[in-house]
């Protein structure tokens, strides 16, 4: 595991000290557990947009999408 | 955790069941374990090949979304002078496309996976993975 050097507000740090006491454990392990909710939320917002979106909008359209994608720019 | 950038035709192909990579496409955009990244040209070239290719221009409003949805999680990285300077010199030396160069930098820059639909030009030369 990396260790790190991380600047936060005062404040800031109170309050991540005082969940460490709160649940018995240290102001590091804190840290990680809200920085892997966070981006754990952030995915599962995004796939869950993702689910709605293709079941509505996925539709045929002849496939070969990387040469689509070539066939379409500009040319040179 | 690795992030992974996706190029257009990853995109289109989750939105379009006839594509042979449709399935792993579409679940790596509903996957909620992995960060998902693009690039800013990924919003023209699918807009592009929706008007153009697909001739579905209702199409364009749901690709977009998926982007932003993106730039949501991972982020839409944009490019930059130096990123096409990076670019031109991966297209001049692996003979493709700086619009591919341009995918290919930015997952070099910035320690990312790409993910690209592209067997001829970039899975086969160990530059991006299959969905």
């Amino acid at each position: 595991m990396a260790k790190v050097m991380v600047s936060l507000p005062d404040d800031l740090l109170s309050e991540v000290d005082a969940e460490a006491r709160r649940t018995g454990t240290t102001r590091s392990a804190v840290m990680r557990e809200f920085a892997d909710r966070a981006l754990r939320r952030r995915h599962e917002g995004r796939a869950s947009a993702m689910r709605s979106l293709l079941a509505e909008e996925a539709a045929p359209h002849g496939g070969r999408s990387a040469d689509q994608v070539k066939a379409t720019r500009p040319d040179p | 955790m690795t992030t992974l950038l996706l190029d257009a035709s990853v995109l289109l192909a989750a939105f379009d069941p006839d594509d042979k990579h449709h399935e792993p496409a579409r679940a790596l955009l509903e996957d909620d374990e992995t960060t998902l990244a693009t690039i800013d040209l990924a919003r023209y070239e699918v807009a592009n090949v929706a008007i153009r290719g697909w001739r579905s221009p209702g199409s364009v409003a749901p690709l977009l979304t998926a982007i932003d949805r993106l730039a949501d999680d991972g982020g839409v990285l944009a490019s930059t002078g130096t990123l096409l300077t990076r670019a031109a010199e991966i297209a001049e030396d692996r003979t493709i496309s700086v619009y591919d160069a341009a995918y290919v930098a930015t997952a070099g820059d910035n320690g990312l996976r790409l993910v690209s639909c592209d067997e001829r030009d970039l899975v086969s030369k160990g530059l991006a993975v299959l969905p």
